[in-house]
């Protein structure tokens, strides 16, 4: 019996593609296997201390609120990058993958730094992809089909440092181009995949929660299977939506 | 070749409904616009006793609704597009079915279409009500939609009469910089929170940039707001709802104060969002120049659009339909089923066609929560029901408790064979799923087709 601490930053700003989904599943899954866990929603003005969570959410927002948001994250910028080297669990999804790299390049050329745990950088393009997106996620050596949905202006390309989440099936991902989405950096995720990810995605959802648990308690652990059909079935009714066989 | 232009799109639509393929309510007015396009211009102009045009996130074809009816007791004859049918197509359709002594426009317009259109309609009464976070993949931002509506008031003419929501921070911020502008609005009322639910939109000052601060909140974003840093705030609307009762299921009881005088009023459709609704066309049919007691009469009799707060009787069962499109419509519909004192038999249908939008994460900002303690059973179903399972899932509704029904079909029969005689169903559809429903309910012969919406 656990208790994972969970921090959800800028609820009230980031929170466009459902994003209180992913918190949901992280809480239930937990519970189902018998941890508790705390949620502490951070938020513009708040501080950040590193040392209390072991996983950290931040979802997407629209552009204007993700500036508010940028600025107020310049302040807390350090503790991120020094909960990301501890080993800390970080999801940033959407706003959040810009956010988490080195800065953005807005359309009218401004600079909207980010916090620097991963290593990528994003400039605005001219359209928004949206739709469908499937992925060959591989993560530990572990391979798995992701699906969900993507909406972003931003086309972002990834450093040396930084490892795609997956490859694209189906959809634009990262920047369009070069068939990559996401990115993977010690326990740092960044993703453009909403719908919102986790619901339909358990297995992704179990290794975040693996990895939160080991930072939590310093020992690896295997979280016990449950009954995951309904997140199957919907799981295959998006693959088959998004114009892919199984 | 105005006359040659006429008559192939009319034939399309009566081919297109014999063909029974939706209705023909936008197809005549596609082929129009293609064909002679100058035609809808020339058919506006002879609107002249004035144009209404609605528009909104939410509450338009019911509004829509309410200004017809108290046209029609006025003794105005009107043309509309009450099929919801709401790009140009749509509404030209409507325009080409109009007969030569109806000489007034009542028009409800898509958000994203209607800074285009409105050249074309050039507008006597411009309502906007509200804007909400809706069909993310389709509208973008609420910000861009927010900034579209900017630049057309910017450029609206000064004989435009402009009605605004107050309470919308973002619209009625945009609508005072109009000259010739009304405000209607909802004052403190019982059924007002002080905290703002999640996922709600605009709360940052268009002027500013600030935090806005609400005295209340009706419905998402809406509600008495202020910003404390520029000191920008709710303009003083001149229809005011107070005195407000919502009466269930059944409908509400509500004051408008519209100096110099009060007007008390029933309307027999229920919630809050009606309640708003109403005040928009109260505003509008004054603008127009229509009685009170006409307006009374035609709000006082209003009945459901298709789909919306619509009552259909299907055998023993008595099936409500709540349209649930978009996070803050749905979250209305709950809190309006709280206000029945009874268990409900729940039904929600999630669909992810283009006019429900593609994008499905919007489910996860509904607060199904609220009622989950007054659901006696709940069938779910669309061609995404799963995803709306895990939703139900994720916030410990038992799965034992949940039926999936893989169709619409399945869904009426489960109904049937659940919901005890005498008692009612709820159904909370999107969009197309709303569509699928009523069309295998008119093939039973429970309900007529949308098309033939008056």
């Amino acid at each position: 019996m656990t208790e994972i601490r969970i921090c959800h930053l800028y609820p009230k700003e980031m929170n466009i593609y459902g994003d209180r989904g992913n918190i949901a599943v992280l809480q239930m899954r937990l519970q189902w296997r018998g941890h508790s866990s705390s949620i502490t929603p951070v938020g513009l003005g708040d501080d950040f201390n590193p040392n209390i969570f072991d996983l950290c959410y931040l979802g997407g927002g629209q552009d204007r609120d993700q500036m508010i948001v940028a600025n107020d994250l310049e302040k807390k910028s350090s503790g991120f990058l020094s909960a990301a080297m501890d080993g800390v669990v970080f999801l940033w999804v959407c706003g959040g993958i810009q956010l988490a790299g080195t800065g953005y390049t807005s359309s009218d050329g401004r600079r909207i730094p980010g916090v620097g745990i991963l290593d990528l950088d994003t400039s605005a393009g001219d359209d928004r992809l949206i739709g469908d997106l499937v992925l060959n996620a591989e993560l530990e050596g572990e391979t798995r089909r992701v699906v969900g949905y993507e909406n972003h202006a931003g086309r972002t390309f990834l450093g040396p440092d930084a490892t795609p989440l997956g490859s694209v099936l189906e959809g634009y991902g990262n920047n369009g181009e070069d068939k990559t989405e996401g990115a993977v950096q010690r326990r740092v995720i960044g993703t453009y995949m909403h719908g919102p990810l986790l619901p339909k995605n358990p297995w992704l959802a179990d290794r975040l929660l693996e990895w939160a648990i080991e930072h939590n308690t310093g020992q690896t652990t295997t979280l016990s299977p449950l009954d995951d059909s309904l997140e199957n079935f919907a799981w295959e009714v998006a693959i088959s939506r998004a114009g892919m066989k199984r | 070749m105005r006359h040659f232009a006429l008559f192939l799109a009319k034939t399309a639509g009566r081919f297109s409904r014999v063909l029974g393929r939706g209705g023909g309510t936008s197809l005549p007015g596609m082929i129009l616009m293609k064909l002679r396009p100058r035609t809808f211009h020339e058919m506006v102009q002879e609107l002249e006793e004035g144009v209404v045009v609605i528009s909104a996130t939410n509450g338009k074809t019911t509004t829509a609704r309410m200004v017809g009816n108290a046209a029609r007791e006025s003794g105005a004859l009107y043309v509309a597009n009450t099929s919801g049918a709401n790009l140009a197509s749509g509404i030209v359709t409507a325009l080409l079915g109009k007969t030569p002594d109806e000489k007034l426009g009542i028009f409800e317009v898509d958000e994203a279409a209607l800074p285009d259109l409105i050249p074309e309609l050039q507008p006597t009464v411009l309502v906007l009500m509200n804007l909400f976070r809706d069909q993310l993949d389709r509208y973008g931002e609420l910000e861009s939609t927010i900034q579209k509506w900017k630049e057309m008031i910017q450029s609206l003419p000064e004989t435009t009469k402009l009605i605004v929501n107050a309470d919308d921070p973002a619209l009625a911020f945009l609508g005072s910089q109009h000259q010739n502008v009304e405000f209607f609005g909802i004052e403190r009322t019982r059924y007002g929170s002080e905290t703002i639910p999640h996922a709600a939109d605009s709360l940052h000052c268009q002027h500013c940039d600030s935090a806005l601060q609400f005295q209340q909140i009706t419905i998402g974003h809406l509600g008495l707001w202020k910003c404390q840093h520029c000191g920008k705030q709710r303009p003083e609307p001149s229809f005011a709802g107070t005195n407000i009762n919502l009466n269930g299921l059944n409908g509400s009881e509500f004051t408008v104060t519209s100096q110099p005088s009060t007007t008390s009023l029933h309307i027999p459709i229920a919630g809050l969002h009606n309640v708003y609704n109403a005040l928009a066309a109260f505003a509008a049919c004054t603008t127009l120049g229509i009685s009170t007691a006409h307006i009374l009469k035609g709000l006082s009799t209003i009945t459901a659009a298709f789909g919306r707060n619509e009552v259909v009787n299907f055998g023993d069962v008595e099936l409500l339909m709540l349209l649930a499109k978009n996070p803050a419509g749905a979250n209305q519909n709950l809190r309006t089923l709280l206000l029945a004192e009874e268990k409900i038999n729940l039904a929600v249908l999630l669909n992810d066609r283009t006019a429900d939008g593609k994008d499905v994460s919007w489910i996860w900002d509904v607060d199904y929560e609220m009622i989950f303690n007054r659901i006696a059973s709940l069938t779910i179903s669309g061609d995404r029901a799963y995803d709306l399972a895990l939703r139900f899932h994720y916030s410990g509704f038992p799965t034992t408790n949940m039926h999936i029904a893989p169709s619409v079909k399945e869904l009426l029969k489960h109904l049937k064979g659940s919901v005890k005689a005498g008692e009612r169903a709820v159904i909370l559809p999107t969009y197309t799923a709303m569509l699928d429903l009523r069309s295998e309910l008119s093939k039973m012969g429970a309900t007529h087709s949308f098309w033939e919406e008056k």
